[in-house]
């Protein structure tokens, strides 16, 4: 091979290389760009989802508050006591219900279902085995999502 | 090609995560949390259910819900371990034909990597489901100490959930590449692991391109559960000398007792103390009975103390079978929940004399870690596409010596970033650019970089002109400090190739340089603030006064003449409460001088002087002496 020829291939050689390097900087760039694109597509969504977590975050918080007034309700107050404490309760149910917490019908006799409900123990009772006999904390739903399951005792038989 | 995910399978816990976009990220569950309990149930109607909602019904079906199945899989019936285990664990075990061990569920026997596999099979689709394609590979963390049996056994159990398994990793080493410090040459990490039912801790070496495990250690039934039944007790125990009631029966009671003393817990890792209220907790003889406590972190840590001593002991201990010394460790990484505790974090703090690593949620950071093993197999995480970070804050020197700061440190370069300022004297016609780096409050505890002059500047009044000083870092760590006059465009400006050439050393030295300084620093920064406004006041005051004139009442001008000269006299002192209560006395005084202007305003004395200033400067740099 001729020095010139010798020149020549290693021209080719870095020319190729060049290339490469280009293709790889192009790639790194683009994906860098699409990455970016896309991410500000996702961002509006991400805000939504962040100021739903937020806000549930504080319902869940507010819940055990819920069930306090649920709590005084099973107890003997005087009939204008009870009857103030129940409007304070529906009062704080709708400001919680206008933002999206529903709470779960769970009734004595209800199948079983894990997905809304907690079991916490067992007792005996006239309903069927292994359903709901009674339910000892409400559960709810925020915005479709289940934040807190309904807390029950299922039935055993009698012996 | 298709994502690779990364798999934390934790004795209570599971967590996923793939690399998006380059970085690792945690997929929800279809329940919508981040981690799954590791827990398999055959519900009493024949469903099998898998993370949450096994939990939610095992209290009712303890026989038939398999949890902490990690501390069975790949053992021998015989193993000592399981014997201790086999006396609380609820669920029935037998030895199996090769002398392993099944669990019952239902009818049924299963071997402990089928049941993991119902784990990761759920995880398997739920992840899918979030990433909107299927994924068929997986790499899976393992405690570093399980031997071979456990590493088959685990794998055996991805590939029964459908996975094909690239990498069984050890949970310490995707800990310390979720840190990114696989690329930390010839280093030793600390690995501090408490988890929710255990302790591990682990000594790493990395070397050219392998993290190598050199000890590990622990206690496979210490964790944050120890901690929330100490706290559960302590609280039953007080409800019980004050009422005389005893809550552990109630089941209940004993609900909401878990509940409250978990949220304590949390709570008391930002706070010293918190309230325990739970109204109508039970009823005694005289009607309802509520719980309310007070509960302080002093408290807690008495109660937990032990616990956290026989962690700092364990920990000694395997760095002693390492062969290192608890000095030659560079690096300590928290994992698990309980490492937010801040008695936690302060006891290994001590024991090795550094702040330990815990940026990355400690829940999270092992499937983070398994996600990034996981973009190095699948090739996302390419080189060319790294980008760095300052390793400290870029800024110029403002009045009163101080730093103010114009790119703050670890900010991604390639960038640009530009703020105003304007002059501090009257008739000042050019400013210095002193560019410094470093974490100080005050110029002088910096590093300079360059120093150069913008002159030419207009004679107008202090805060009138506006020059524009704008940082640029390329991708190569080139520095160039631009200085502008927006009003005659008139510019200087320097390069300096040299802004991110600090060894490491250098760094880590101006790092703890600042946090040694931190209060001192602060404080200076506060009076030299002070000094900054008296000035402007007194400045303010004096131009009122000429401007006014006549107007004002002659009471009034010796009144503020008064205040001026005390205010002149305190700021060059250094108690910043004597300088704030006489800028205080002055601004009073100045406003009752304003209301009186504003009275007889006449429509050629507008006061410019404030408007204008306020919104162009946000510091002003120091008077030259040598200004022409």
């Amino acid at each position: 091979m001729s020095d010139e020829e010798i020149k020549k291939e290693e021209e080719v050689g870095v020319l190729e290389k060049c290339e490469k390097e280009k293709k790889d900087y192009l790639d790194g760039w683009q994906r860098a760009k699409a990455d970016f694109l896309n991410y500000k597509k996702d961002e509006g969504r991400r805000l939504e989802d962040m100021a739903k977590f937020v806000i549930s975050g504080l319902i869940q918080d507010i819940l055990p508050i819920m069930d306090s007034f649920d709590l005084a309700l099973g107890h003997d107050l005087s009939k204008e006591s009870e009857r103030g404490v129940l409007l304070i309760r529906s009062q704080f149910e709708d400001v919680l219900k206008k933002r999206g917490l529903e709470q779960i019908k769970t009734e004595s006799g209800d199948n079983f279902n894990p997905e809304v409900h907690e079991s916490i123990g067992e007792v005996e009772s006239e309903h069927t085995e292994g359903t709901v006999a009674e339910v000892v904390q409400k559960g709810y739903r925020f915005r479709e999502r289940v934040i807190r399951p309904a807390r029950v005792r299922l039935a055993k038989n009698k012996k | 090609m298709s994502k690779i995910l990364g798999i934390d399978l934790g004795t209570t816990n599971s967590a996923v995560a793939v690399i998006e976009a380059g970085e690792p990220k945690i997929i929800e569950n279809k329940e919508g949390n981040r981690t799954t309990p590791s827990i398999v149930a055959i519900s009493k109607s024949g469903d099998r259910l898998v993370g949450l909602l096994a939990k939610r019904q095992s209290v009712t079906n303890p026989k038939n819900t398999l949890f902490s199945i990690k501390r069975l899989i790949g053992r021998k019936f015989n193993d000592s371990e399981i014997k201790k285990d086999r006396e609380w664990l609820p669920y029935e075990l037998k030895e199996s034909a090769n002398g392993g061990v099944e669990i019952k569920m239902q009818d049924k026997f299963y071997r402990p990597e089928e049941v993991s596999a119902m784990i990761l099979q759920k995880l398997k689709t739920d992840a899918g489901e979030k990433i909107g394609e299927a994924v068929n590979e997986v790499v899976i963390t393992v405690p570093a100490y399980f031997d071979d049996a456990q590493r088959k056994a685990t794998q055996a159990a991805g590939e029964i959930a459908g996975f094909k398994v690239r990498r069984i990793l050890n949970e310490p080493t995707a800990a310390a590449l979720a840190y990114g410090f696989n690329k930390k040459k010839d280093e030793q990490i600390v690995v501090y692991d408490f988890g929710g039912g255990t302790f591990d801790l682990s000594v790493l070496e990395v070397t050219a391109d392998t993290i190598e495990v050199k000890a590990v250690g622990g206690d496979t039934h210490l964790g944050g559960d120890d901690f929330d039944q100490k706290i559960i007790k302590w609280i039953a125990d007080e409800f019980k000398k004050q009422e005389g009631i005893d809550l552990s029966k109630d089941t209940l009671a004993l609900q909401r007792l878990k509940e409250a003393a978990e949220k304590a817990k949390h709570e008391l890792s930002t706070t010293n103390e918190t309230e325990l209220n739970l109204p109508f907790i039970t009823s005694g003889d005289s009607g309802p009975k509520h719980l309310v406590m007070r509960f302080s972190r002093t408290q807690l840590e008495k109660l937990v103390g032990d616990m956290i001593d026989k962690s700092i002991a364990i920990t000694k201990q395997v760095v002693v079978d390492s062969g290192f010394k608890l000095s030659d460790i560079d690096e300590i990484v928290l994992v698990g929940g309980q490492t937010r505790m801040p008695a936690i974090i302060e006891a290994v703090r001590k024991l090795f004399g550094k702040e330990p690593n815990r940026t990355i949620n400690p829940d999270e950071v092992v499937a983070i870690g398994a996600a990034v093993q996981a973009g190095i197999l699948q090739g996302e995480v390419k080189d060319i596409l790294l980008l760095d970070v300052t390793p400290l804050n870029l800024g110029i020197e403002t009045l009163g010596s101080v730093m103010t700061k114009i790119i703050e440190k670890n900010t991604t370069v390639p960038t640009a970033k530009s703020q105003v300022f304007s002059t501090a004297a009257d008739s000042q016609t050019s400013v210095e650019i002193h560019v410094l780096q470093g974490e100080r409050e005050m110029a002088q505890d910096n590093k300079t970089l360059a120093r150069f002059i913008l002159d030419g500047i207009p004679p107008s009044p202090r805060g009138l002109p506006q020059i524009e000083v704008t940082f640029d870092i390329d991708a190569n760590g080139v520095l160039s400090v631009k200085a502008k006059d927006k009003a005659t465009g008139k510019e200087q400006s320097v390069r300096i190739e040299a802004s991110s050439s600090l060894s490491k050393e250098e760094i880590e030295r101006m790092k703890k340089d600042a946090q040694l300084h931190a209060d001192e620093d602060r404080q200076k920064r506060e009076l030299v603030d002070l000094r900054n406004q008296a000035d402007s006041i007194i400045y303010t005051s004096e131009k009122s006064l000429r401007d006014a004139g006549e107007k004002v009442d002659p009471a009034m001008k010796k009144d503020i003449e008064e205040k001026v000269e005390i205010l002149k006299k305190t700021k060059d002192g250094q108690n910043g409460n004597e300088i704030k209560s006489a800028l205080s006395n002055l601004s009073s005084s100045l406003q009752k001088i304003g209301e009186v202007l504003y009275k007889q305003a006449s429509p050629e004395k507008p006061e410019d002087n404030n408007t204008s200033s306020e919104n162009v400067k946000e510091a002003e740099f120091e008077e030259k002496k040598d200004d022409k």
